[in-house]
């Protein structure tokens, strides 16, 4: 008989989300997890700060400008994580957006355990 | 939602580029010592070579204790590419000259942390700062003292000599 893989209970809570994808924190294995360009990636800490520094450092405004014929194609690829991603131009935009998106609501979260639990009034 | 990035890391990711961007300009001013050490050695100031030897050291000391506080607060320490290190100089006066601008640079350079921590109510870095404060009055008199003493001793006759034999007794012991 067929067996079918069940999801254990998974306590994700979306960060952020845009059009494009989503990113997901998981308090129990303390890593986020990305769904983006078809894939779901898990990113620990370190990982999730380096994703974010590859994509911010692409220099989109020069992809832009550029009259090559190469394909706007970016390679993504992290030193010791299992996930890489090949985006076009309109992707990579959207990951900076989803990644500036979710770095805000970090933020913010860490705020507000500041405010509510951390500092006494 | 559990606040993952503060268990990894003290500092915020601002305080810890810019403690970076010290960490490079601590290891520049290193080099840029041991190339006053290598000109004062090469054309007969050896007291003075020897001066900047020790400052080489002493920065190299602080580049790596920048370094050290990144990683125990749980950040990312880098590593800096250090090149143009300028090999000649044009006179005596102006080794020392640079020197009193580099370490210038350094002090406001580390208020501009400061100032970054003071706004992100970052008091343990600020604290962790007051340290080399203290290291910038030292350092920063000294640089000062050896300019005086071209003014105060002249440059004429034996005078470069005389020079370079008091740079090594430069010594700031204030209590204050």
């Amino acid at each position: 008989m067929q067996e079918l893989a069940t999801l254990s209970a998974v306590d994700f809570t979306e960060v952020f989300s845009v059009h494009a994808g989503a990113i997901y924190q998981s308090d129990s294995e303390n890593c986020w997890y990305i769904d983006f360009a078809g894939k779901l990636a898990r990113f620990d800490y370190r990982n999730l700060l380096k994703l974010k520094k590859a994509v911010y450092q692409i220099d989109i405004e020069g992809l832009l400008l550029s009259s090559e014929k190469a394909p706007d194609l970016e390679i993504i690829f992290i030193c010791a994580c299992d996930h890489c991603y090949v985006l076009s131009l309109v992707q990579i935009i959207a990951l900076k957006e989803l990644l500036a998106g979710t770095f805000v609501m970090l933020e913010l979260n860490h705020i507000i355990h500041d405010r509510l639990h951390r500092i006494v009034a | 939602m559990k606040d993952i990035i503060r268990a990894k890391c003290l500092i915020s990711s601002d305080v810890e580029a810019l403690i970076n961007q010290q960490i490079k300009k601590e290891a520049h001013s290193s080099s840029i010592y041991l190339s006053m050490a290598s000109w004062c050695n090469r054309n007969g100031y050896d007291f003075s070579s020897e001066y900047f030897f020790k400052q080489a050291e002493e920065e190299r000391m602080h580049q790596l204790k920048f370094f050290k506080y990144v990683l125990d607060m749980g950040g990312n320490a880098v590593s800096p590419e250090i090149s143009n290190i300028k090999g000649e100089y044009n006179s005596f006066r102006e080794v020392f000259e640079e020197a009193l601008e580099q370490e210038i640079s350094v002090t406001q350079s580390i208020k501009n942390i400061a100032a970054r921590c003071h706004k992100e109510q970052d008091y343990v870095t600020l604290e962790f700062l007051n340290w080399f404060f203290r290291e910038q009055r030292e350092e920063e008199y000294k640089a000062r003292r050896a300019l005086e003493l071209f003014d105060v001793i002249g440059e004429e006759g034996t005078g470069r000599w005389q020079i370079d034999k008091h740079v090594g007794d430069i010594k700031y012991d204030s209590e204050a």
